[in-house]
């Protein structure tokens, strides 16, 4: 499992220096997402809104500004910052994991299993969940998301340990099948799909956050900030992990309990947050790479560099998105990728041609 | 400290170790042999508590070594196995870091950056602190292994036990002498050290004790002076050895035997 | 940082009850094919500022500001185009984005966008009431011509036919009940023989066999993407079929066809028409269609 050194080597790494570089980067990032935009708010606008939140009054001219900023940017900024965080954390530890540059949460089915009951609920939406979906109403799609996601993510550990052991090879193709599984299950739906809910399917796998409300917030907080933070909490056993599992179990880290929990957690991260977006790709492969190949392997850098670098870029992304195609929105996935894959083909060659010297 | 009673280790339906049964002893350093395949290696991985065996018990301190929790297990022993690569890149520094992994969160942490430093100065590495791991050659790379398990049991309490699989398998010669005599040392500072080796000579040198390994049982135990002999060599490894005091050393020009040359 | 520091719940009451909406006239926005058509025809697109893509005709509408697919509406777009009434087909979406326009007091009206006659009066009468107009010249012309066609499309031989969405890949996609191209079959005197499923699903060859359609119709775009009649009549699921061999193919303008907006009857002549190949007796030029 050692396949990595195709990878260049990062320069010097900078510990201190990365931490809050990455807090200001997406300090900036969320102030960016809030004033920028298709729906213009000028300096007036801000400051009315900004005394309106300080209790003053609200002149009825800025009641547009105060909705383009409290009720669609602030809840989007927040959202994006919080998914992008845990695509980024997770994405880091699963790498540290499975001690494998290409892992990203995808390989432990939780993309596929999102995918497969999203694509259900909005196949079978009102006839098979009937009641709940009137009960649910809005709630079911990323509900259904999550359970499934998660679901998925289970099932492939389950399939993956044998005897209690979960080796990281079984685990990637107990990965792969479940993968596969979800996928063909999703291609039945899809079968069964008409024109529309293809169109929908469509759209929710290429992610966006145009959804983004207050009321998902707290629930958002909960169940990706939560477990983001507790998987930079894991830092220290997921470096010993970067010897190897058996190094590892002898620097004194619980192996098999280290991998169901930071599994979980990133299945957790990754499917509350992808219940809310639709699928993001990239920002789970890529950005802990970026922090790897400026900052080092240390995941006490990693992981929360990650995240913050995540964060900021999902919001980046999401102002692109926004702003770009105006008045329509162009698919965030597709943004993350235009923006990061270039990026880090660039990151990729310049370490390159450093190499070795 | 550690000790191994009739151990029974299979794998695949074939059966690596047979009611193998070794002590490892505070100030002594034992070297196990064998011939390639013997299950060395598979008795270290067992008294490190890594694999479970099929039957017999692995104790330290009389407690057996599966009812620790790794952490407090990793207090007590360090391991050095053989050629380890990493997952993404590190310096030479950061491995041996990594030593210190069980202390983290404890006093002890406070020795850390002491602990690192000595590591590394114990095995003539100081100089590559700031060197790309991946960039090392396989000999530096095993230098800082060991760095790093000396680091893990820099302050801990005693006895304490460094089983080494192989440590000096790459080194050259100036540096098999530094890890052989580091080695003595540790184990004179109340250190139950076991080294799996192939040279006889480092055996010879090095030992308190010799155990013997081959097709997975233990053939002999004792005295380097009393098993590393003729006679016992030649039923092991199945090649005539050349009798007389002094070196053991073989004749490679002549394929069928491990000669012991005369002065 | 706005949301960092106070609680969202206590934001979102801040911010609970903006009213963006001034009634009738000012800037519209439309979304959705036959709600746009009817704007229009309301005499009301002079104040349409932006549409989505389904919004083709009239060719006025083609011109203004896209806002992108129906099924894929952004918040802050809509919003940022400032408009005093956002008149939207119930087909639009994702729910998600409808919600936090709401949410953001966008003055956002949902019409009812279904197929058939009864349903194109719901929806003018939705969309005049909207606009603060009075629908009921339009829904009466719309009604008088579609009804004037009733009796000489029923005295036609109902024709076997099948819809085929798009055909440039694989199977073709074929209507099945509860679809908008399945009512005007039907109003136009065919018989949709799809009648297993609904929604629109690949034909296979062994159904199409079975099925024995007499016609196929498209929209022309499909057709042309298709590579055209020939290309389309060599596909195997097409090719055993009655239509292939008497090449009976009626190809029409998608929105034309399926909006079920104000042109509809025309639509609905025109396409008997072409179907069966009789003369039906001409509508009153409107001024929408």
């Amino acid at each position: 499992m050692s396949t990595t050194l195709a990878l260049p080597l990062p320069r010097a790494p900078r510990p201190v220096a990365l931490l809050p570089l990455a807090v200001g980067l997406l300090g900036a990032a969320m102030l960016a997402g809030l004033l920028l935009g298709p729906a213009r708010v000028g300096p007036d606008g801000l400051l009315a809104v900004l005394a309106h939140l300080f209790g003053a009054p609200l002149p009825a001219e800025y009641a547009r500004d105060a909705a383009v900023l409290g009720v669609i940017r602030a809840p989007r900024v927040l959202l994006a910052a919080l998914v992008g965080a845990g695509l980024g954390a997770a994405g880091a530890a699963m790498q540290g994991l499975f001690r494998n540059p290409l892992a990203d949460p995808a390989l432990i089915g939780v993309s596929s299993g999102a995918a497969l009951a999203a694509v259900a609920a909005i196949v079978l939406g009102g006839t098979v969940f009937g009641a709940a979906a009137g009960l649910l109403g809005l709630w079911l799609l990323p509900l259904a998301a999550f359970l499934g996601g998660l679901g998925a993510t289970l099932l492939m550990a389950r399939l993956g340990s044998i005897g209690g052991v979960a080796s990281v090879a079984t685990l990637l193709l107990a990965g792969v099948a479940v993968n596969a599984l979800a996928g063909a299950l999703t291609g039945l739906l899809i079968f069964m799909a008409d024109d529309r809910q293809v169109r929908d399917i469509t759209f929710w796998t290429l992610g966006s956050l145009a959804g983004a409300r207050w009321q998902h917030l707290p629930v958002i907080l909960l169940l990706v900030g939560l477990p983001s933070l507790v998987l930079c909490a894991l830092a220290r056993p997921l470096n010993a992990l970067l010897l190897g599992e058996a190094e590892a179990y002898h620097l004194g880290v619980p192996v098999e309990s280290l991998k169901r929990l930071a599994i979980i957690l990133a299945a957790i991260a990754v499917a509350a947050g992808v219940a809310f977006t639709g699928l993001i790709g990239f920002v789970g492969l890529v950005v802990p790479h970026l922090v790897r190949l400026a900052f080092g392997s240390d995941h006490r850098i990693v992981l929360p560099g990650a995240a913050l670098l995540g964060a900021a870029l999902l919001v980046l992304a999401d102002l692109a998105a926004r702003s770009l195609a105006a008045p329509a929105e162009l698919p965030v996935g597709v943004v993350t990728a235009l923006i990061g894959a270039p990026f880090f083909l660039w990151l990729l060659r310049r370490s390159h041609g450093g190499f070795g010297r | 400290m550690i000790a191994a009673q009739a151990i029974t280790f299979r794998a695949g339906g074939r059966a690596l170790l047979r009611d193998v049964s070794l002590e490892l002893a505070p100030g002594q350093v034992t070297a196990v042999v064998g011939p390639n395949g013997a299950g060395k290696s598979t008795l270290l991985r067992v008294l490190s508590g890594e694999l479970r065996p099929d039957q017999g018990v692995v104790s330290l301190d009389r407690r057996p070594i599966g009812a620790f929790h790794p952490r407090d297990l990793a207090r007590r022993r360090a391991v050095v196995s053989q050629a380890v690569a990493l997952a993404f890149p590190m310096t030479a520094r950061e491995v041996v870091g990594l030593g210190r992994l069980p202390w983290h969160a404890t006093p002890g942490a406070a020795r850390d950056d002491a602990a690192i430093a000595a590591a590394l100065d114990a095995v003539d590495a100081a100089g590559l602190a700031q060197q790309r791991y991946a960039t090392l050659s396989g000999g530096e790379r095993q230098r800082i292994q060991i760095a790093r398990a000396l680091a893990q049991i820099d302050g801990a309490p005693r006895p304490a036990a460094l089983l080494l699989d192989e440590p000096t398998a790459s080194l050259d010669v100036r540096h098999v002498g530094t890890v052989l005599r580091l080695l003595k040392r540790l184990a004179a500072d109340g250190v139950a050290v076991m080294v799996v080796l192939h040279d006889l000579n480092e055996a010879a040198f090095v030992a308190d004790q010799v155990a013997v390994v081959a097709g997975g049982w233990r053939n002999a135990l004792g005295p380097a002076a009393a098993i590393l002999r003729p006679p016992l060599l030649e039923a092991v490894y199945g090649v005539p050895f050349a009798g007389g005091e002094g070196a053991l050393r073989p004749d490679f020009s002549n394929p069928a035997s491990y000669r012991v040359p005369t002065a | 940082m706005i949301g960092r520091r106070v609680l969202p719940a206590a934001l979102a009451g801040v911010f609970a009850a903006p009213h963006l909406a001034r009634a009738g006239g000012g800037r519209l926005i439309t979304v959705g094919g036959a709600v746009t058509e009817t704007v229009f025809a309301l005499g009301q697109g002079d104040s349409v500022v932006a549409v989505d893509s389904t919004s083709r005709f009239p060719a006025q509408a083609a011109d203004l500001r896209q806002v992108g697919y129906l099924r894929a509406l952004a918040p802050e777009g809509l919003i940022g185009l400032a408009p005093d009434l956002l008149l939207v087909s119930e087909e639009a979406g994702p729910p998600q984005a409808l919600a936090v326009l709401r949410a953001a007091g966008a003055p956002l009206t949902l019409v009812p966008d279904q197929a058939g006659l009864p349903a194109i009066l719901r929806k003018t009468e939705a969309i005049a009431a909207a606009l603060r107009q009075d629908g009921t010249a339009l829904a009466r012309a719309v009604q008088d011509d579609w009804q004037a066609l009733d009796a000489p499309i029923a005295a036609l031989r109902p024709l076997r036919a099948i819809f085929v969405l798009s055909a440039a890949r694989g199977a073709p996609l074929v209507s099945g009940r509860d679809t908008h191209a399945d009512v005007m079959l039907r109003a136009a005197g065919a018989s949709n023989v799809v009648r297993g499923f609904t929604g629109y699903r690949p034909l296979s060859a062994e159904l199409a066999a079975s099925l024995a359609p007499e016609a196929v119709v498209m929209m022309d775009h499909a057709l042309a993407e298709a590579g055209g009649p020939d290309a389309l009549l060599r596909i195997p699921a097409l090719a055993v079929t009655p239509a292939a061999a008497s090449r009976r193919i009626v190809a029409m303008d998608g929105a034309y066809m399926l909006n079920f907006g104000p042109r509809a009857a025309h639509a609905r002549r025109d396409l008997a028409q072409r179907l069966h190949g009789a003369a039906l007796p001409a509508l009153p030029a409107r001024s929408w269609t």
